[in-house]
């Protein structure tokens, strides 16, 4: 492979330089760094950016090739030897646009948002942390090192959502973030030991080799358990919990990890093994099935709630299962793409809010907001931008990766996947515009104070948002035109190898689908605006009409309830009975039941110190007798 | 049984009713006295197998006068404790003396 | 049968005298016949050693035994002595057991030394006389000999400092 000793370095630094930010930042950034902190990380992150493109352009010269390079031998233990090797293809390539460009433009926006914060040093250098994890997630070669950026990540996001640690509140949220992480975790490492135990090895090369000889029960389990650790990571149902929770932690956190980058890794994973799932239908169909449930039932609860961020991380989770739902339907490069698009557009989303709670003052409830759209023009623009993609209006690249997946089902022979995700689709526009209504248009319900201070965020914000934005917007016609046959589908060839691409029907089924998906998102826009400008006491009249429906939305469809009664009642009751029964019963009765066997013993044996030497002596004497005789009978034989 | 087994049992029977005072009698002169018959049963023994055996011809009759020599100085001590204990307690009872019972 | 040149009747006679007087000791209930008993058992001991051929031995056990110790033993008695109503009993509550156990004691050794094929060496005169022993006592086992003499002044300064009365405290 010519060319690769550019790349080897360029890997390298890849995942080194974020983590030499994350040691230096976090070893001397309050003494020496303070508020200046934010120099290296970002200043290391901006060159990961460029050397991300640079991957990317490396991969684009080269389309039949991957690069595939075993630095260093990290686990040898008999058969299992796990090395930091890094592959690069074309689904990496991807990943590493997004994670590069927009880690980085978080960075930047990060210096804004975060300035006169107390542990200032400390986000970057947890920021860096990321960086080198997710990088080294998206760069592996074997699912070992895949594991070992998947927990970083995991960790990441525990250190980054407790961020205000001293908030009761958001220490919790971590702490269910990464305990659900945990759940699914689980899953993936049985399902690594699975393939292991099948194929013998842990390499992505070793183990697609080997994928047609694995029976098929057991490539089944291998798959749901992969799939379960998706579940974990990307929030799909039922271990979605942690994600709206996570949105304790500061807003640029939520843009990158739970947006733009980690949540998207088990899209990735689950991408990444496809050469596993497409020889196990049934967990492809399984797959499927939770992504569209998952994504319509988070639409269902955004419509209802009333933080600004919450409604962005349930439309997050819907997005990540409209993913899935791809990945489950067979359209792998689909998926793919909508992840791609999907980075940058809900990236640009979390951004904003950020922008908009900055400019109020920190207040994120949107019935306190209304009438921003004159104070602060940019942020509403660009949100705008980001609104109109995520809901897949033409020609913005929303647009062409939903209705891709949908059409897709839809031939496919899935309708009811495609009526479902229509109805997603629906709710999606619905829930966006309210937030963009609510947000930016209308009487300001804010307070006279919050009013005086609302204001367009700095620079080093804004420019972030301008730079999403275009992305947001032209990426779908870049990277997606035509349908079925545009260039990333091209390129993502050689990952998603014997995948059949019809040709798009311009004027029968694929053309009427296209037209009726636009027709009911821009349904959705007119009925929220009909909500939420025209009749504003509509939504109460509705709610009030539908009220278990509405509860239920607003709710969260009680599910942190049922987690709570299943399996935490039940596990704290559990060790409550553990104590009381086993540890004070059994384990403390044993240590002093000894004790006592030994006190008992004692006073018992005490009557035998009469203090009396005649006493002794009798012992003595009759100890000879005994001895005497035993000698002789042994002597005498 | 030869001459020696009869001499090795007068010496081993002494010895027996010795033991039997010092084991049951109350009074601790009394124990004291069983205690010497005992050792002259010893010396006893010891004098027979030094006349009826070879080896080494002296051994067992110094060893014997050596018992004899000890024995008279263990008997004063003893009994010097005894003549204090009886100072102190106005007892020579052996079952009074039990200050390290427990 | 012992005793070598001794008529045989002479060991019953001293073996017999030793048994009966040592069953006194432990058997009197008044210690002064106990005492008395004890004497008379060493002086049987000494004819005892007489017929062994010990005489040196005989001699000292004599001297040593029957004319020291005994006399201090009498000495303790008489200090210690209490009045005859005081005893309520002589024997302990351990006699029981220790009754049977010197009988089994004495029934196990005797077996054993009657079973065993221990005899003598048929040569009479090996008992050393007494010119021999003093040559012993002064050469080879002049060390021991000595410690014992050191043991004996140690016995003696330990006797007087127990046996004193303590000093008044004014």
């Amino acid at each position: 492979m010519e060319g690769t000793q550019y790349m080897k370095i360029a890997v390298a630094l890849l995942v080194l330089l974020p983590l030499a930010g994350f040691i230096i930042t976090l070893l001397f950034g309050k003494r020496f760094f303070r508020t200046k902190a934010h120099l290296l990380p970002v200043a290391l992150v901006t060159v990961t950016a460029v050397l991300s493109i640079y991957a990317f352009e490396w991969v684009v010269r080269h389309p039949d090739e991957a690069f595939v390079w075993n630095a260093f031998s990290w686990v040898a233990a008999g058969r299992l030897t796990g090395e930091w090797g890094f592959l690069v293809d074309s689904l990496t390539g991807i990943m590493l646009l997004v994670v590069g460009i927009i880690g980085m433009l978080v960075h930047y926006y990060s210096i804004g948002y975060m300035k006169d914060d107390p542990g200032y040093y400390r986000f970057f250098a947890y920021l860096n942390l990321f960086m080198f994890a997710m990088f080294v997630l998206i760069l592996a070669n074997n699912y070992l090192l895949l594991f070992l950026g998947w927990e970083g990540v995991g960790l990441c996001s525990y250190l980054l959502i407790s961020f205000w640690f001293r908030k009761k509140s958001a220490s919790q949220a971590g702490k269910k973030a990464f305990l659900v992480n945990r759940v699914g975790d689980f899953g993936f490492t049985l399902g690594m030991f699975l393939i292991f135990v099948t194929t013998g090895t842990l390499q992505f090369t070793g183990v697609f080799d080997k994928a047609e000889m694995i029976g098929s029960g057991t490539l089944l389990w291998i798959c749901l358990l992969l799939f379960t650790g998706a579940v974990g990571k990307s929030a799909q149902f039922p271990l979605h919990v942690w994600l709206p929770d996570a949105m304790e932690g500061p807003t640029p956190v939520s843009a990158l990890i739970h947006a733009a980058t980690m949540v998207n890794a088990g899209v990735y994973m689950v991408a990444r093994s496809y050469p596993l799932f497409i020889h196990a239908h049934t967990a492809m169909l399984i797959v499927m099935i939770v992504g569209t449930f998952t994504a319509i039932y988070s639409a269902y609860i955004a419509i209802t709630q009333n933080d600004i961020k919450r409604v962005i991380a349930y439309s997050t989770v819907s997005s990540l299962g409209f993913m899935f739902l791809a990945l489950g339907a067979g359209a792998w490069v689909a998926g793919i793409f909508y992840l791609f698009a999907h980075g940058f557009f809900k990236g640009l989303l979390f951004l904003c809010s950020g922008s908009v709670i900055h400019a109020m003052g920190g207040e994120q409830d949107m019935r306190q907001m209304g009438g921003l759209r004159q104070k602060i023009p940019l942020t509403f623009w660009t949100m705008l931008i980001g609104a109109i993609a995520l809901i897949g209006v033409f020609p913005l690249a929303g647009f062409w990766a939903k209705d891709e997946i949908l059409g897709g089902a839809f031939v496919g022979g899935d309708y009811v996947v495609w009526a479902v995700g229509i109805i997603t689709a629906f709710l999606t526009a619905v829930f966006a515009f309210r937030l963009i209504f609510m947000t930016f248009f209308g009487e300001c319900r804010a307070s006279e104070e919050v009013r005086h201070h609302i204001h367009e965020s700095a620079k080093v914000m804004t420019i972030p948002l301008v730079l999403l934005a275009i992305p947001s917007a032209l990426l779908g016609i870049l990277v997606g035109w035509p349908p079925e046959t545009g260039w990333i589908h091209r390129f993502l060839e050689p990952v998603f190898f014997d995948l059949e691409h019809e040709k798009f029907a311009w004027l029968g089924v694929g053309g009427g689908l296209m037209v009726f998906s636009l027709a009911v998102a821009l349904l959705g826009v007119y009925v929220a605006y009909v909500m939420y400008i025209r009749r504003t006491e509509l939504p109460g009249r509705v709610a009030a009409r539908l009220q278990v429906a509405y509860e239920a939305s607003f709710n969260k469809m009680y599910m942190d309830q049922v987690y709570e009664v299943v399996p935490i009642r039940s596990t704290i009751a559990f060790a409550g009975w553990l104590w009381t029964f086993f540890d004070v019963k059994v384990i403390d009765g044993a240590v002093n039941g000894l004790a006592r066997l030994w006190e008992l013993t004692g006073e018992r044996l005490r009557p035998l110190q009469t203090g009396r030497v005649q006493n002794y002596a009798l012992s003595i004497f009759a100890g000879m007798v005994v001895l005497v005789v035993v000698l002789a009978w042994f002597w005498g034989s | 049984m030869n001459a020696l087994q009869w001499w090795l049992t007068l010496s081993i029977l002494l010895f027996c009713i010795g033991a039997y005072g010092v084991l049951a009698r109350r009074n601790v002169i009394v124990v004291v006295m069983s205690l010497e018959v005992m050792l002259n049963a010893v010396n006893i023994a010891l004098v027979a197998i030094a006349n009826f055996r070879g080896g080494d011809p002296g051994a067992g009759t110094l060893f014997a006068l050596f018992i004899i020599t000890i024995a008279a100085a263990e008997v004063t001590v003893g009994l010097a404790i005894v003549i204090a204990n009886y100072r102190n307690k106005r007892t020579v009872q052996t079952d009074q003396f039990n200050e390290l019972k427990g | 049968m012992p005793g070598g040149d001794f008529h045989p009747w002479f060991f019953v006679i001293v073996a017999a005298w030793v048994l009966i007087c040592g069953l006194g000791v432990v058997a009197f209930k008044k210690i002064m016949y106990s005492a008395v008993s004890m004497v008379l058992c060493f002086l049987g001991v000494a004819f005892a050693y007489a017929l062994l051929d010990a005489s040196l031995v005989a001699i000292i056990q004599i001297l040593v035994y029957v004319g020291a110790i005994s006399i201090v033993i009498i000495f303790a008695i008489m200090l210690t002595e209490l009045q005859e109503g005081r005893y309520d009993q002589f024997f302990n509550r351990q006699s029981i057991f220790a009754a049977p156990l010197a009988v089994a004691a004495a029934a196990v050794l005797t077996v054993v030394v009657a079973s065993s094929d221990i005899s003598g060496v048929t040569d009479k005169a090996l008992n050393p006389g007494l010119k021999v022993l003093s040559d012993l006592l002064f050469n080879r086992y002049v060390f021991p000999f000595e410690l014992v003499s050191l043991v004996l002044v140690a016995a003696l300064i330990g006797a007087i400092v127990l046996a004193r009365k303590e000093e008044e405290r004014s």
